[in-house]
């Protein structure tokens, strides 16, 4: 019989055991076991013999992987590599912590977002791990609702099932999962790869943000979903639910309930990638796809404009109208200032930060603070950037003069016009 | 403090149903029908899990048993975790064309595939140990003209080696699709890897096909490969009692 039992010993590459424990799931190639390794916890994946298509290129592939280490700490990575086993063989990864949920359980709404920044963070976090790997010329080739987790609280994400991850030009015999395949994987054209990675991508972002899928609408609603069917919805002639030249399948009040509620209150530059991405050129593959950095750099903007209204409630605001509408509370909430830098525009409004990516230039380090804006204590209405950085800023004041302010201190913003953040100058707009 | 996810729903799934077409005849008592009854009763929770776990269908099950003519015993296909199994009991003929004509009628958007969010391509098991009692053919005829019928993943188990495989042939339509088992561990196992991996069959990533580019790929292949792969590994060996 296959599998592993409780107590079983597995003899690891580097010489070492794991003893198995107790299982705790399965997939479609193998089942995880909770294994114990120099007496600390790991899960440990072994696959049934025959799933997997060319075992020894897989089994190389993952010893390569685990060379290289992983790109981001993002991923759940392989870490270990077992014996081959009458041709059975598995791998050890770091177990995951249980403050991470599954993104089908976000799907099937048993977990909610706290809060819109909490999804733009892990959308963050997910272009940048995939920003990563892509950059140390890997490939993931099976992006799916299944292999991501989010911390409901914060948007920290970890992604799971690695194993398929694969350098570029070579592709393990995975296609995918329907729904989250690129057409013309669905099509059977091309083998997984980046360009195809970059396709499912903009799915998982897209529902990250809207829950709803982005091919399916009105025209998808049929009684059964045959081969045929789903080959033209996924593959031959996928359209998007808000293609602006072809409104055949547009949300279906009552059951794609969520994007009908939720696209409305996103600002349109993040909506108009959104367009692009699933254009018919970008689904077909005529047009570039947008990558990682560009959807980094998209959903840095974008949480530059969420603030925490007065009601409590995040909302956002348009940096180019003189005032937004609060989407919870209704109020009109008058522009705040701006701090335009190089590739950036940010909301200065109680509550905002900046971070690496505004203050250093060149920097896309959208993770550590170097600013926030804060309101006075005795004059609620004075609003103020603290200096959370290492340096010194310079900053020009409205009358000519300059004036420094070191890390901790604090600039009344109305006062200023330009600030030099150390290497690079971000100019203040009212 | 209100945020706009806090009134999300649960998006919109397909529904895959599982039929279970059991033979109930007179030849099925005793140790058959028991092992039956208990390996279906212990798979539900798995399948609700898969179920509950899985954002691309929803998981119903509807059961139709033929003897003395045909019975369901689900009015309407039931979530998987709302679904408790209920005993059957055996004797009487085998009215398999009974059985046929049942699954006709109810195979329609009209009745068990009206869900509004649609469905996948069901998957159908009979289960039998005998040969039709009834003159059959004009009502399997018929069936094989359903749409749903025809698309729908579908797999006999014969049970003991008095199954007529070539009837059990004709409903799957193919020999393929026909498994049989000889002792009450393999038919545990059996029902328990064909419940599981169609209700997988959508909702777990698939490996490159072989086809060309543009080909459909029918899942009753896939299916059918899947359930090559653990024949050739051995996890329907019989291990005890032969019937
Ligand atoms: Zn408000």
């Amino acid at each position: 019989m296959p599998g592993l039992n409780k107590g079983d010993i597995i003899a690891l590459k580097n010489g070492k055991t794991a003893k198995i424990c107790s299982k705790l799931g399965e997939g479609g190639q193998g089942s995880v076991f909770l294994a114990e390794i120099n007496e600390k916890k790991y899960a440990l994946k072994w696959y049934h013999k025959g799933t997997v298509k060319q075992p020894d290129i897989f089994y190389r592939n993952l010893e390569n992987n685990i060379e290289q280490g992983s790109p981001s700490d993002a991923f759940v990575w392989p870490i270990y590599l077992t014996v081959k086993n009458d041709g059975e063989f598995g791998y050890v990864m770091n177990l995951m912590p249980n403050n991470y949920k599954s993104f089908t359980d976000f799907l099937l709404t048993k977990e909610k977002f706290s809060s819109i920044s909490v999804v733009v963070n892990a959308a963050l976090n997910i272009t940048n791990a995939f920003r990563e790997l892509h950059r140390r010329g890997f490939s993931y080739q099976d992006l799916n609702d299944g292999n991501f987790f989010i911390d409901p609280k914060t948007g920290d994400v970890l992604i799971c099932d690695t194993d398929n991850v694969a350098p570029y030009g070579e592709a393990l015999g995975i296609a995918g999962k329907a729904r989250y395949m690129a057409p013309e994987v669905v099509r059977n054209i091309t083998a997984p790869d980046v360009m195809t990675d970059r396709f499912s991508l903009a799915v998982i972002l897209f529902r990250l943000l809207f829950l709803d899928h982005p091919l399916e609408g009105k025209r998808t609603l049929c009684p059964c979903l045959t081969e045929k069917l789903e080959q033209k919805f996924y593959g031959v002639s996928p359209l998007f639910i808000y293609d602006p030249y072809d409104t055949s399948n547009i949300p279906v009040r009552g059951v794609h309930c969520n994007v009908i509620r939720l696209w409305k209150y996103y600002p349109k530059f993040i909506k108009d990638k959104f367009i692009y991405s699933f254009s018919q050129e970008c689904l077909h593959g005529s047009q570039r796809r947008l990558t990682d950095n560009d959807w980094q750099i998209a959903f840095t903007r974008l949480r530059d404009c969420i603030i925490t209204c007065p009601c409590g409630s995040e909302t956002f605001i348009d940096l180019k109208a003189d005032s937004s509408v609060c989407i919870n509370c209704g109020r009109k909430i008058p522009r705040p200032p701006v701090l335009k830098s190089k590739k950036y525009a940010a909301a200065l409004f109680p509550g905002n930060k900046l971070y690496r990516c505004h203050t250093i230039e060149d920097s896309d380090d959208y993770t550590e603070v170097t600013a926030s804006v804060v309101r006075s204590k005795n004059r609620p209405n004075v609003w103020g950037l603290r200096n959370l950085s290492d340096n010194t800023w310079n900053v020009t004041l409205k009358d000519g003069t300059t004036t420094e302010v070191p890390n901790g201190k604090v600039q009344i913003i109305v006062n200023a016009h330009k600030i030099d953040f150390g290497n690079c100058i971000g100019e203040l707009e009212f | 403090m209100a945020g706009i996810y806090d009134d999300v729903v649960e998006v919109a799934r397909r529904t895959m149903v599982l039929f279970f077409v059991v033979d109930t005849s007179g030849s099925m008592e005793g140790a058959k029908i028991g092992t039956l009854n208990q390996a279906i009763e212990d798979i539900i929770p798995e399948i609700t899990d898969i179920s509950e776990n899985n954002a691309d269908a929803e998981i119903k099950v509807a059961v139709l048993e033929f003897s003395n003519g045909a019975k369901w015993i689900t009015p309407t296909p039931i979530p998987a975790q709302d679904f408790t199994w209920a005993y059957l009991n055996s004797g009487g003929m085998t009215d398999f064309g009974e059985a046929c004509k049942e699954l006709n009628e109810k195979l329609s958007r009209n009745s068990f595939m009206s869900d509004i969010t649609g469905s996948f391509a069901p998957a159908i098991f009979l289960l039998s140990d005998g040969a039709p009692t009834d003159n059959y053919q004009p009502n399997l005829e018929a069936l094989q003209q359903n749409n749903w019928f025809k698309k729908a993943i579908k797999v006999a188990v014969a049970i003991g080696s008095d199954a007529n495989k070539d009837v059990l042939a004709e409903f799957t339509g193919n020999a393929e699709g026909v498994l049989t088992v000889h002792s009450p561990e393999a038919l545990k196992k059996m029902i328990r890897f064909v419940s599981v991996t169609s209700s997988q069959i959508g909702s777990r990533s698939a490996a490159v096909g072989n086809t060309a580019p543009d080909e459909v790929v029918s899942k009753q292949n896939v299916f059918l490969e899947q359930v090559n792969v653990a024949y050739n590994n051995g996890d329907f060996e019989d291990e005890s009692i032969e019937w």
